[in-house]
């Protein structure tokens, strides 16, 4: 890697907290990060306490899964990912007005290549509202791209980053309408407006370090987070919450149509009430 | 005597015992010749009995949580030899290119990326579950058992008109209807040389032990039931039965680090492969439906981890949708460089071409109008039969939306006399032939389900819409043709002739002399 | 095999028995109602629902009501319909581990129970009863000869045993409660249809000690408490090939075992002396053998919720 990319660790630490001893419990971690063009994997792992054997797979896109059952009765589940990531700067960025136009994106090979990306989902679903916010802007922007971005700006003026403020659960509609979100129901409606447009778009999940200016070797207390991407004859990626490119701070793990496709942990147990979770994540810069 | 063909009209179908009134089909002439001389009361006290045996042995189907008989009706079905072989070679074909299809759409994709299937069939489809990507079964099946529905047409030309590569049930009947007829009507089957159809658990089981994990010689298979108030679960029993594997249920079985376990009362035992007969939405609650009760958690990945076989396949769905059913011919040619045996039925696609639309909502009330994903006949509106209001209803919801729904033209469904009261009458009927892949041979069961439509000129004939059944016969070659799949001959064993049974102590003479003691003792009565 | 199928072998064969022993307990004593002049209706009533568990009726009872309660209730496992209804529903998941014949047997049986109710009506209580006798001993009959000696026999003899010996220990309570005169043993010896083999073995000689020695301690009479401990217990020790060298290998065994050994050890007087917490001894036996089968052979058969769950 280039002189100008950065060494990052993260770790992530999450789990849920039962109200009571749980007997069975199935889960699935998308925590690691893949080698790609833009970031290179040094080392990569998932632990799990209490101890379970894991089983890791690659799913329908692209994300690696780490797959575990507990049966012995626990009241806590803790999942810890490490990974050393070598990570790029952005990189060369589209100009606002160049890319694919809105008709070369109508072309029906295209709109087929795509399908997948063009249609709403669960949580990205538009209201009428939105659908004509997605007009307004398609029709003010001669280049996706540029609507893209445009898009982006509108969203991140428009919902207020307030942590806690939704769920995993929430949808963009929901979002929009109480002017509140955090990076995941920012990429939602971003997403949903983009596919609105007929421009293709994803989900991506990752982890970002907060500081531009990050010190090398120390611990800071980092985020897992989401942006998106979208498709105007190449992919592009951008960080609509904090308004910027996807460069050396961030560091992908998944990508799909929504969260839905590419949530941290999730899975199914047999017990009493789940009392919490939490999520901790810490990113050291190490070059 | 009443003649049970009297006023035997022919109706709008191809008729398959009659090419013109009175005048039996060469197929049909020995059994014509048998039915004709027995009174429409003996034939109604007969039917009688197949229906008792039926509901003793618990033949049944469940409707609303009722348990009902499905009804077996006394007259036959004919297959000549000649015609089985194309349904046979057909279907066959058909379940090749699917198979192809779903290794496809499941991995590379190549399908899609040259067009022949447009990507938005694929990925619109509610039964193409993204979580059944990287699941590569080793041998290379995912379609153990099909069933596929096929009509005869006006020229009685088989077609095709549906496929069921998820969970196609009805074997069990194919083989209780054989049983059953054995009984009520054995002078029929004497004048008739028919393929025999109680293979179908061992060809099954064979096609399940060769599907086994790599590295399991001698596999453990279970079949997976969603339980007895399920209204398959007569057949989910007789086939474990007859193949002598464990019936169980989701909650028999465990999963643990990817290695699934029944519960014994021995302790656990480990399972190799799974003939399911559960959804797929209810089959794994980590990656589907979570409050499914029915499954087991863990399948899936056990099944990716290659330690366990699902039959058939998680995610078989976007196969059978009857939008794909449209491109099937085309993926015949696309994957096996042929030319598609069996036709489909004419269909149009409602999402593709505008004008098409059109076209077809001009004229919903002389088509057949289908949802994509719906089975057991719901759904479906038959235009011609179809009221104004009904006609409105389902013009909204195709308009509201096309790639839910697709037209067919209203084939008139061949038919075959039928015992309606006590006079056999004409009914549509239609076939669903099973086809069992073992990775190397797909091999089609010689006969099927005939299910037929009761009420007069009805054309759903499933068994949720008051249907019945008729047991299907395919005639054997005539001699000179070839013979399929002749038992291996049984060596010849001499055996001693046998004994008679041996009597009991001095039977006879006991007998003999209590009779005289009574006559003894009343003559002793006489003389007090 | 399957704990879950093996469990309902178990109950197949408790219930089928228990539908069998309650029909000729109701026979017997509903016929010695009517053909006892002194029995007084309320009282014998009482006194045959409290030894069958169902004491805490409310209101007054009388010949009909019982007929009801015990035998025709169908939402009852304890009824004589209850019991038939829900070992059919047991072999329903069994299908494919019972043979067809046993299967189809309890099925017509189930499919005839509402012709069944018709009769009660048209012939009486009796006719019911005998028919009942009749299909349980065809099912006995076919479970002889058409089952294999394997574990789901074992689990089903298992079953039928515990079940006798229950329903004989609760047989001998009515005796208790009558208030131990002659007549009330020729009524339990019909129950049993032991009356004809007790003749003979005793030659006509009927007094307490004698019936009561039959009833619970004959080793050849296949219905007495001490034959079906009997039983149980070969089968439990025939379910654990394994048995180690020390004592027994199983909970139920020793359950079992020393329940048949206090039997067979204590003389008869001195059974009668205590016959009433004899009783009680024993049907408290055989609600622990239930359970410590229970435990052994039938884990967890019931089917896990799970619930979702997902952090972000």
């Amino acid at each position: 890697m280039s002189a100008s990319s950065w060494r990052l660790r993260v770790q992530h630490k999450t789990g849920f907290t039962y109200a009571g001893p749980v007997g069975a419990s199935y889960n699935e971690a998308r925590m690691s990060p893949r080698n790609e063009s833009h970031q290179a994997v040094l080392d990569a792992r998932v632990e799990v306490w209490p101890p379970a054997r894991t089983y890791r797979y690659e799913d329908y896109w692209g994300t690696v899964v780490t797959a575990f059952d507990v049966h012995a009765a626990h009241e806590t589940l803790q999942v810890t990912a490490s990974a050393t990531v070598e990570t790029l700067p952005a990189g060369d960025l589209i100009a606002g007005d160049a890319g694919a136009t809105w008709a070369e994106l109508a072309v029906p090979e295209t709109v087929d290549r795509w399908h997948e990306l063009l249609l709403p989902t669960p949580r990205t679903a538009l209201d009428e509202e939105l659908t004509e916010v997605a007009e307004r802007i398609r029709g003010e922007h001669p280049a996706p791209h540029a609507a893209a971005l445009a898009t982006c700006t509108l969203v991140r003026e428009e919902v207020e980053y307030v942590p806690g403020a939704t769920g995993v659960q929430t949808g963009a509609v929901q979002a929009w309408r109480q002017r509140k979100g955090v990076c995941q129901d920012i990429s939602h409606l971003v997403v949903g407006l983009l596919r609105a447009m007929g421009t293709p778009a994803r989900y991506v999940s990752g982890y970002l370090h907060p500081s531009p200016a990050a010190a090398i070797g120390e611990a800071v207390v980092g985020q897992s987070h989401a942006w998106v991407e979208w498709w105007v004859g190449r992919w592009t990626a951008f960080d609509p919450t904090n308004g910027i490119p996807v460069g050396e701070r961030h560091v992908v793990v998944g990508r799909g149509r929504e969260y839905g496709d590419v949530p941290p942990l999730k899975g199914v147990y047999s017990g009493p009430e789940n009392s919490g979770q939490g999520v901790e994540v810490t990113v050291t810069r190490l070059r | 005597m009443a003649d049970l063909f009297e006023d035997y009209r022919l109706g709008p179908g191809w008729d398959e015992m009659f090419g013109e009134p009175s005048m039996p089909r060469p197929t049909y002439e020995a059994l014509h010749a048998t039915l004709q001389p027995l009174s429409s009361a003996e034939l109604g006290i007969r039917a009688e009995v197949l229906a008792r045996a039926f509901l003793d042995q618990g033949i049944t189907f469940a409707l609303k949580g009722v348990e009902r008989p499905f009804p077996l009706d006394i007259v036959p079905r004919i297959i000549a030899a000649e015609e089985w072989r194309t349904v046979e070679v057909g279907v066959a074909q058909r379940i090749r290119a699917l198979e192809a299809f779903l290794d496809d759409v499941y991995g590379a994709g190549q399908v899609l990326a040259d067009g022949v299937v447009p990507r938005r069939i694929v990925v619109t489809s509610a039964h193409f579950h993204r979580e059944a990507a990287g699941i590569n079964p080793h041998n290379g099946v995912r379609i153990h058992v099909a069933g596929v529905d096929l009509i005869r047409d006006e020229q009685g030309t088989f077609r095709v008109l549906e496929d069921n590569v998820r969970v196609p049930s009805g074997v069990s009947y194919v083989m209780e209807n054989r049983r059953a007829m054995a009984h009520v009507l054995p002078e029929v089957f004497a004048a008739t040389r028919i393929q025999p159809v109680d293979s179908y658990p061992g060809q099954l089981l064979r096609a399940l032990r060769a599907a086994a994990p790599v590295g399991v010689h001698e596999p453990t298979v279970v079949v997976l039931t969603p339980g007895v108030h399920n209204s398959a679960y007569f057949e989910h029993a007789l086939l474990a039965r007859e193949m002598g594997v464990e019936l169980v249920e989701g909650r028999d079985l465990v999963c643990v680090g990817n290695e699934v376990a029944m519960r014994t009362t021995a302790g656990e035992q480990r399972v190799d492969v799974i003939y399911r007969r559960i959804d797929d939405e209810f089959l794994d609650p980590v990656h589907f439906r979570a409050d499914s009760v029915i499954g087991c958690a863990g399948l899936l990945n056990a099944a990716r981890a290659g330690r366990v076989t699902i039959a058939n396949a998680v995610g078989n769905g976007v196969a059978d949708d009857k939008l794909l059913y449209t491109y099937v011919p085309d993926l015949i040619r696309y994957y096996l460089n042929e030319e598609p045996i069996l036709p489909n039925v004419e269909t149009y696609r409602l999402d593709e071409d505008p004008d098409v639309l059109q076209h077809v909502l001009g004229r919903l009330d002389e088509l057949v109008l289908k949802p994509v994903d719906g089975s057991g006949g719901a759904g479906i509106v038959i235009g011609s039969q179809a009221t104004d209001e009904q006609l409105a209803a389902v013009r909204d919801r195709i308009e509201f939306d096309p790639r839910g729904w697709i037209a067919q033209r209203e084939v008139a469904l061949s038919m075959v006399p039928t015992l309606i009261g006590n006079r056999l009458r004409a009914r549509h009927v239609d076939l669903r032939p099973f086809a069992v892949n073992d990775g190397e041979n797909v091999w089609v069961l010689p006969g099927g389900l005939t299910r037929v439509a009761l009420p007069e000129g009805a054309l759903v004939v499933n068994s949720s819409q008051g249907g019945g059944s008729k047991d299907t016969w395919v005639l054997t070659g005539t001699p000179g043709s070839v013979e399929p799949e002749v038992p291996e001959q049984e060596p010849v064993v001499v055996v001693p002739s046998p004994r008679s049974p041996d009597p009991g102590p001095a039977a006879g003479p006991v007998a003999v002399q209590q009779q005289q003691q009574q006559q003894s003792t009343r003559v002793g009565e006489a003389q007090c | 095999m399957l704990s879950r199928i093996a469990e309902s072998l178990y109950w197949i064969g408790r219930y089928v028995e228990r539908a069998e022993d309650t029909a000729r307990i109701l026979d017997v004593h509903l016929h010695r109602m009517l053909a006892d002049p002194w029995v007084d209706e309320q009282t014998a009533c009482r006194s045959l629902l409290g030894v069958m568990g169902a004491e805490a009726i409310e209101g007054p009872v009388s010949a009909a009501r019982v007929v009801g309660l015990l035998g025709l209730d169908e939402h009852n496992p304890s009824s004589v319909v209850g019991a038939l209804a829900a070992a059919r529903e047991n072999a329903r998941g069994a299908r494919e581990t019972v043979s067809s014949e046993m299967w189809e047997t309890l099925n017509a049986t189930w499919h005839g129970l509402p012709d069944a109710r018709r009769r009660v009506e048209q012939q009486g209580v009796h006719a019911f009863f005998r028919w009942v006798r009749e299909r349980c001993s065809v099912l006995a009959g076919l479970t002889d000869a058409t089952m294999s000696r394997d574990e789901g026999w074992l689990f089903l003899v298992l079953g039928r045993s515990v079940e006798r010996v229950d329903m004989t220990a609760r047989l001998l309570s009515t005796h208790v409660r009558a208030g131990g005169s002659i007549p009330s043993w020729l009524t339990l010896l019909r129950s049993c249809g032991a009356w004809e083999t007790y003749l003979r073995t005793y030659r006509g000689s009927l007094d307490d000690r004698h019936a009561a020695e039959f009833l619970l301690l004959d080793r050849l009479f296949p219905r007495s408490v001490f034959a079906a401990l009997s039983t149980a217990e070969s089968c439990l020790a025939d379910l654990e090939p394994d048995h180690g060298r020390a004592g027994v290998a199983t909970d139920a065994q020793r359950i079992v075992g020393r329940s048949r050994t206090n039997l067979e050890f204590r003389g008869a007087d001195e059974l009668m002396a205590d016959l009433g917490s004899v009783l009680s001894v024993l049907e408290r036996t055989c609600s622990q053998v239930n359970d410590a089968v229970s435990r052994r052979y039938f884990r967890q058969t019931s089917a896990v919720l799970w619930v979702s769950e997902a952090v972000a």
